[in-house]
């Protein structure tokens, strides 16, 4: 075996060293060359395209599968959780948490206990003694991610784990990793949407063909935007004191759409209408708290 | 690994896929053996039994749990320990299935050999038993760990190589299971038991060797 499992605490140098891997002995290779170090307190972000590769890496990390070629060192305790749960399990979500909280290490009660205060801090006690298989796919999900953290884990994967959760669940999950990158413990995550956690990551990387590469794109502004949709009579000329980072444009009608950072909202209503000429205003539009949340539509 | 096999062995009783390879045994042994019929045949016959249902007990167990899930637990645990749990929680199944029906053989048989006449004596005849068990259970095992994932990937022939393999492990000459069966059959004619402990160390050999091979291409094929 090429990869060393240490079950130390503590803050172990963890690395891959030239890891490839391929599926079968003359597969093509889905990555390549990978060097990453994952240092303690560490939150990694992994971007790709579809299919690029980001799980392959991830399962390589979280231990579950091993490296074709190169080594993985110092991989501490760690956890999973994958971007689909399967709710083909005969198992209440508190047995089978409890189950998983055994195989993390920890005993029968105080896995049950966790897993108890897990469940209720992601809003799903009443579904505790419900069957894996009557529960909806965001709160199999939170089982999942519960899973996971109950263990508290050195190293916790999470492969696009947001998806299928509610808002206040993803806000949770959000808390949750600071919380354990803050005692020592390391997150690497896979998120579609490029704002998650934006603010608190340490390293960006991206796959790209079979390497791994830096990613220095920058984020998109994470700030939730306000649409002011006003009118003037023809010609009136846009106000000239419009707050920082308003993004103006004025159609054939003279309809002007105003797009404001939300805590501006309130200063670019006031500036429209003690403008002069002024402004009517004729619709405020709250924006979705995150657009690619198709799941809460459906809750 | 006490986790790891209690939720296996959770997983299995829960999921009711024992039930087909349970109820496979049962009509075997029921069909093979009746009741006042000469024991060591008997065994023979419910031992050999036996080898096809730990196969099928293994290939269950070796893929019970749905990939996603089955990741989650080889994080936690490392693919290798999550695997060798599910085969441990297969043997110990057939194991204990093989006890209850050697058991249920003993009590209902003739204590005596083929021609009813020579006395069967009680001790080495319920240590050969136990041994048919352990051998068979353990072939059994192999058998059905080297018919699934992750040493054989493809699933159309799982089947047919199961029970191929499982047939050819009770007759070919040089198989432990064989060995204790042939050992329990003859045995019978003058009634004297055979205690064999080879085969048991071979038996164990094939089923920790491809135990083994499973654990350390569990996170190769992952």
């Amino acid at each position: 075996m090429t990869e060393v499992r240490t079950r130390r605490t503590g803050p172990a140098r963890m690395r891959l060293t030239g890891v490839g891997r391929r599926y079968g002995p003359v597969g093509p290779w889905v990555l390549r060359g990978v060097d990453l170090e994952v240092p303690a307190g560490a939150l990694l972000r992994i971007s790709g395209a579809n299919g690029s590769g980001k799980s392959t890496l991830l399962r390589l990390l979280a231990g579950i599968g091993a490296p074709s070629e190169g080594r993985i060192t110092g991989r501490p305790r760690t956890a999973y959780v994958p971007e689909r749960f399967p709710s083909a399990l005969p198992f209440t979500a508190i047995g089978y948490l409890t189950h998983l909280g055994r195989v993390h290490g920890l005993p029968g009660p105080v896995a049950a206990d966790r897993a108890t205060a897990w469940l209720a801090r992601f809003g799903a006690e009443e579904h505790a003694g419900t069957q894996l298989r009557e529960l909806s796919k965001g709160t199999s999900q939170k089982v999942a991610v519960s899973q996971a953290l109950l263990a508290e884990p050195e190293l916790l994967v999470l492969d696009e784990a947001w998806t299928g959760l509610d808002a206040e669940a993803r806000a949770e999950l959000d808390l949750a990793v600071g919380e354990l990158t803050s005692t020592g413990a390391r997150v690497v995550y896979v998120d579609h949407d490029p704002r998650r956690l934006a603010g608190t990551v340490d390293a960006a990387h991206r796959v790209e063909g079979t390497a791994l590469v830096p990613d220095t794109t920058r984020p998109p502004e994470p700030a939730p935007q306000v649409t002011v949709l006003a009118r003037a009579r023809a010609g009136t000329p846009l106000p000239a004191a419009l707050p920082e980072g308003t993004h103006a444009e004025v159609d054939a009608a003279g309809t002007a759409r105003f797009t404001v950072a939300a805590a501006h909202s309130d200063t670019l209503l006031r500036t429209l209408l003690h403008a002069d000429p002024p402004w009517h205003v004729r619709a405020v539009r709250e924006p979705v708290a995150d657009a690619n949340t198709p799941e809460d539509m459906r809750r | 690994m006490t986790a790891l096999v209690r939720y296996q062995s959770a997983l299995l009783l829960r999921s009711q896929r024992w039930l087909p390879p349970v109820l496979l045994y049962a009509v075997l042994v029921a069909v093979g053996a009746r009741a006042g019929d000469p024991v060591l045949d008997s065994l023979g016959y419910a031992s050999a039994a036996l080898l096809p249902v730990a196969a099928w007990l293994a290939r269950i167990c070796a893929t019970q749990e749905p990939p996603a899930a089955r990741q989650v637990t080889a994080a936690a645990a490392g693919p290798a320990r999550a695997q060798l749990a599910a085969l441990l929680t297969a043997s110990g199944g057939a194991v204990a299935l093989g006890v209850a029906g050697n058991a249920l053989v003993v009590a209902m048989s003739d204590w005596r050999n083929t021609s009813h006449q020579v006395r069967v004596d009680p001790l080495p005849m319920v240590v050969a038993a136990l041994l048919a068990v352990l051998v068979c259970a353990s072939v059994g095992t192999a058998v059905g760990t080297l018919c699934t994932w992750p040493l054989l990937r493809s699933p159309g022939w799982s089947v047919t190589l199961t029970a191929l393999l499982a047939l050819l492990a009770v007759v070919t000459v040089g198989s432990p299971a064989r060995a204790v069966v042939w050992g329990l059959v003859s045995g019978s004619r003058t009634g004297a038991v055979p205690v064999l402990v080879l085969p048991l160390v071979g038996a164990l050999g094939v089923a920790a060797a491809a135990a083994g091979a499973a654990c350390v291409l569990s996170s190769r094929r992952a």
